[in-house]
């Protein structure tokens, strides 16, 4: 029972999405269409699952991270200031969202996030900027045929994107767009398509009840 | 070490060092290097152009987050600006991420100190979990998010009214760090709406078969697309400010793509020069 029920579960719940998409008419014995089965029922469920698996997270989180801390494990520190921040800054919401009207609290909550929150992950994508010259100056070089197309394509989008391309030459852009238009067009619909056709086949396991990975008893049948 | 090895082996730290001062300088001392506007820009802002204040109300999905940078967070500034220009009513909601309610507020608190009213002029919904299946349920009933960031009843807001599906928006954007196939699969295809996204740089190349397709009818990416934006609404900004110092770190990241290999070139010629003899 414990495999057979969530497996039946599924296999219905699909069906009637697969359904909602396809069929428009009443079902015999249960008087309403798929798709407002669909829409009344299942969509709202989902976005209640969702919202539930939130909640779960923060749990799970409190749960792993109180485990590193009382056992004193390797890095336990950070840890500490993971609960800590979480715990302030879950008051301070709750406060915030219990008195509408105290804007001053309102507004120092706000300044937690604008400007220490915000900066920090705004700097580390920045970063992003150095690695990318780094690696991009040790990775294009012109080996290979195949090198030398990646290299020069990526000279061509780049001068293309920036302001200072077209002024070195006004084609630059035009080229840039043709790269976009044209090969990098085909071979993102090959992925797509690719992508799709597996993404059909995962959906047909999981309904069948052969790939079982996602109930947490085992992998694929 | 000789020529040839300092050539293909530059220390990281001096191209850190030379790529922070030439982006430094032109963020100090703009250069105005002029720009083309790209048709997928173009694109969106006359679909705002075309937008009439007096019936239109546009839905933005706001889905980054500060991690996704100014590249990010450029273009939805773009284009709240020029909506206010033309007094055209904006609600905001997020699926993908639960900075977005944050992200908007930014944008918000800003227009309230210009005058502009909340829930008036522009609302916004927060979060909704969910993903695509919250796209999906928010899309046929506008009204199932109970109450805005602010506590106000969702129906009860002036710029609601008359909003129950998403086909009574005029126009949809989403704003994310990524692509947006859920709002493709679950809305633009079922339903047939006027969409397009603001997504970051990198993003750009997976979005063209969506755009060539019409399944978007505009795209932006990152900050040359924002500049491109102001350069339109004639109101240069954060975008346009930093355009110079994009051209001058591609610049940069190209000096040393060639440097590499005139290195490598070099050194494979030294070696098959010592084969031959």
């Amino acid at each position: 029972m414990r495999k057979e029920v969530p497996l039946l579960i599924t296999l219905i719940v699909s069906i009637i999405v697969m359904l909602s998409r396809i069929t428009t008419g009443p079902v015999p014995l249960i008087g309403i269409s798929m798709p407002e089965l669909f829409e009344e029922y299942i969509s709202p469920w989902m976005t209640v699952v969702s919202a539930f698996a939130l909640c779960l997270a923060s749990v799970n989180l409190i749960m792993v991270h109180s485990g590193n801390i009382s056992r004193k494990r390797q890095e336990w520190v950070y840890s500490l200031i993971l609960l800590v921040t979480l715990i302030i800054y879950g008051a301070f919401c709750t406060y915030v969202e219990l008195n509408p009207d105290n804007e001053t609290a309102a507004a120092n909550y706000s300044l937690i996030y604008n400007y220490i929150l915000s900066p920090l992950m705004t700097g580390q994508w920045a970063c992003l900027a150095f690695y990318v010259a780094s690696a991009s100056y040790r990775a294009f070089r012109a080996r290979n045929l195949e090198a030398t197309v990646l290299l020069v394509s990526a000279i061509l989008v780049m001068l293309g994107a920036a302001p200072v391309g077209s002024l070195i030459w006004s084609k630059f852009p035009t080229i840039q767009q043709w790269l976009l238009d044209v090969p990098n067009m085909a071979g993102q619909r090959a992925l797509l398509i690719g992508a799709a056709i597996g993404s059909f086949v995962a959906s047909l396991r999981t309904m069948l009840g052969i790939e079982r990975s996602h109930l947490g008893i085992g992998g694929s049948s | 070490m000789n020529l040839i090895d300092k050539l293909q082996n530059v220390d990281t730290r001096i191209i850190y060092i030379v790529l922070l001062i030439t982006l430094s300088i032109p963020l100090l001392h703009p250069i105005g290097i002029p720009m083309q506007i790209n048709p997928m820009t173009r694109a969106v802002y006359d679909i705002v152009e075309g937008l009439d204040p007096e019936k239109d109300i546009v839905l933005l999905s706001m889905d980054y987050m500060p991690g996704a940078g100014l590249d990010a967070e450029v273009c939805p500034i773009a284009v709240v600006e020029h909506l206010m220009e033309r007094g055209i009513k904006w609600v905001a909601i997020s699926f993908g991420t639960t900075d977005g309610p944050m992200m908007t507020n930014r944008i918000i608190t800003d227009l309230e100190r210009r005058g502009y009213k909340y829930g008036e002029d522009f609302a916004n919904l927060g979060y909704m979990a969910g993903g695509e299946n919250a796209i999906r349920l928010f899309a046929l009933d506008c009204l199932s998010v109970p109450t805005d960031v602010r506590g106000n009843r969702t129906s009860d807001l002036p710029v609601m009214q008359g909003i129950r599906t998403i086909k009574d928006f005029a126009f949809v954007m989403q704003f994310s760090a990524s692509t947006p196939e859920a709002w493709i699969r679950q809305v633009v295809d079922p339903m047939g709406i006027a969409f397009a996204t603001g997504t970051v740089t990198v993003c750009v190349p997976s979005l063209v078969p969506y755009y060539n397709s019409g399944q978007l009818k505009g795209v932006m990416g990152g900050v040359s697309s924002a500049a491109q934006y102001e350069i339109l609404c004639n109101k240069p900004g954060r975008g346009a400010s930093m355009m110079d110092a994009q051209s001058m770190g591609h610049l940069i990241i190209i000096f040393f793509i060639v440097l590499g290999n005139i290195g490598y070139f070099l050194s494979k010629r030294t070696k098959e020069n010592l084969a031959a003899k």
